[in-house]
Parts: C-alpha cells; structure tokens; sequence
C-alpha cells in the first residue's frame, strides 16, 4: 500500500486546479510516474473514491476534491 | 496572574445547508437550535472580557499535507486567514460571507508555543497556516456581530494515524492553564468538533455515530471523570468515529476535573451534537 503517495495525489487534485483538469483528460498518463500498486492505480483511473479510501486515501480528502468528491 | 475565565467545546460544523443535504429537515432544525445555544454562550465568553481566546481544533487536510503533519500545532504570529478553497465542500461554505483577516494574541501564542518546548512539549509552529471551518464556524456563532478576541489557534492531528494521545493532549492543556497562570491575561479556551461521526474514517460508514458511546463521554464529563476520559484509547476513537475528542481531551486539560455543564446534546444520526461548557471562574 503506498498510502503517501495515494494521499499526496489526493491533496493535489484538491488543490491544484490544473493537475484537477489534466487528471480528468488523461488519467493514466498524469499518474505515470506515482509509485503506486496497480489496485490503487485502477481506483484512481476509474474513480472509485470508496475504493481510494479503503486502500489508505484519507476520508477527508476524497470527500472535498472539487467536482469528484464523493460526499 | 492570568485566569481562564471562559471554557467551553462545541460541534464544529455550525451550518443548517449542510445538514439540511444531508441529513434533512431534522438535521437542519436540530442544528439551529444548537446554533442558538451557541449564540447564547458566546454573549456569556463577551461579558467575561477575554483578552484572548486559546481555539483548539483540527485540521480536516485542508491546511497540512502528507508532506508533514504536526501532531500538534501553535499558530504565531499578529493574524490569520481565513482558509480559501476553490469548490469547497459544505463543511467549508460555512465560511463564506466570514471576514477574511483575524486578530491572533501574538504574546499568549509564544508563551504557550516556547514555554512548551521548554517543558518537553515539542510542537510545531505555523505562521501562515488558514484557519477552516473546524475554527471560523463555532468562532462567528461565538462572537455574532461582536469584535473577534485576539485567538491563539492550536491543532490537534485528529485525522492522520498515528495521532497524538488522549493523555498527551490532555497535558497540553495542563500545560496551557499553566502558561495562563503564569501571564498577566484573561484567557477563554474553546475546543471543537465532534462528537461521533464517519466511524473509522470509512467512506462505506459515513452518516452513522454511536449514541451510546456519546452519552457515556458526556456523562463522564458531567461528572468531572478525567481519568476514564484520558483511558480512551486511540482504537476507541477510531472505531466509534470520535477523533475530534482529541481537542476536547486539551480542553480538560486545561480545565481540571471539575464537572462540565450540558449546554445541548442532540443525536442526530449522522453525528451527535453538543456544547457544553466549564465553571472557569476561580
């Protein structure tokens, strides 16, 4: 489980406008270079914020990522 | 010789949208009325005249990152922000319309930051970091249309595992009555958030709390009972989705063992809400 960078990915798309957009374009190639399992890597790609959470993403940051949280 | 002469701790997310979304019109109505207690209190904290106000609160990772989380945190400095995000969650919307600048009470700040290193308490000190709705949403309620006190905002690592524990928190405030004691101001302390929601911190369980666990943490604060509170354990809090209790546990600290008055308790489902307050007077 790579819980910081699932995190840091998270923080990121809640606070970085453009890697937001650039996540929403192309998903796979913005997390090209994270250190992640392929588990977390497909969570990410499909957007599955419950699955995110369970593999260590931190509740309150996949509730408030503008236009994806999961609240 | 200092004083605290205001204690109190409250719920955090004083906004009726949000739980009239979430939770419906009983949230909504249930919230109100906390709201109108807290309203109450606050003209009770402004006939006390604090020259400043110690807030004790969490960040919900809005402030710090993964890159670096304090366990605990004194913000320094002559004034903070009110925290800015694009596309806030409701939590956060709570804030719009608030002032965007505070006062901070610089000189109570650095006491309680250096007196604390020199004490063994190694926290960590921000000069810029905003302050969320987990501060600015009891605090407007608090202060209505009144001149915010000069604060001292202090957090706890509520949310990122592994967190300070209860006995450690409650020592911080031992520490900060201490630093009050020791001044020459007149000091009130306000803690937030709670009580039980999002159990384990899982997406899965958010909208369930744990009533049962909520009445036995306020009545052992009715009774002043200070050792079973600081006995809850990291895994207790967890499971029963009462982390914010953290900052409560610096609050009794810094208040003693002496009994808390119920100001309101409501179980709502979703999370119980509270605001109870602390006989502070010497």
């Amino acid at each position: 489980m790579s819980r910081y960078d699932v995190n840091v990915l998270l923080y990121r798309l809640k606070k970085d406008r453009g890697f937001r957009e650039q996540f929403r374009r192309d998903p796979r190639a913005v997390l090209a270079a994270a250190d992640l399992t392929d588990d977390e890597r497909e969570a990410f790609v499909r957007w599955n914020p419950r699955r995110l959470n369970e593999l260590g993403g931190s509740l309150h940051l996949v509730l408030s990522i503008p236009d994806l949280g999961a609240h | 010789m200092g004083q605290i002469v205001y204690a109190a701790a409250m719920s955090h997310v004083l906004h009726p949208p949000y739980y009239e979304k979430n939770v419906g019109p009983h949230g909504k109505r249930m919230v109100e009325e906390l709201i109108a207690v807290v309203a109450a209190m606050g003209r009770e904290l402004a006939a006390r005249r604090p020259d400043a106000l110690v807030i004790i609160a969490d960040d919900h990772l809005n402030v710090f990152s993964f890159d670096a989380v304090p366990a605990m945190c004194v913000r320094i400095g002559r004034s903070v922000s009110r925290m800015a995000q694009e596309g806030a969650i409701e939590f956060d919307r709570a804030l719009d319309g608030l002032a965007e600048r505070y006062p901070l009470h610089e000189d109570l700040a650095q006491r309680i930051l250096e007196d604390g290193l020199e004490a063994g308490f190694d926290f960590a000190a921000s000069w810029s970091a905003p302050l969320d709705h987990a501060f600015l949403s009891p605090l407007s309620v608090l202060h209505g249309e009144r001149p915010m006190t000069p604060l001292v905002p202090f957090w706890v690592n509520c949310f990122v595992a592994p967190m300070p524990s209860a006995r450690r928190c409650y020592a911080a405030g031992q520490h900060i009555a201490r630093v009050v004691a020791n001044g020459p101001w007149k000091v009130a302390v306000v803690a937030t958030g709670g009580l039980s929601h999002f159990p384990e911190l899982s997406l899965a369980r958010v909208g369930e709390s744990d009533p049962e666990f909520d009445r036995r943490v306020v009545g052992w604060m009715e009774r002043g009972d200070h050792e079973s509170l600081t006995a809850l354990t990291a895994k207790e809090l967890h499971t029963t989705g009462s982390h914010e209790l953290l900052n409560w546990m610096v609050l009794l600290g810094a208040v003693g063992p002496v009994p808390a008055r119920v100001r309101f308790f409501g179980e709502m489902g979703r999370i119980d809400l509270a605001a109870l307050d602390w006989d502070a007077s010497p």
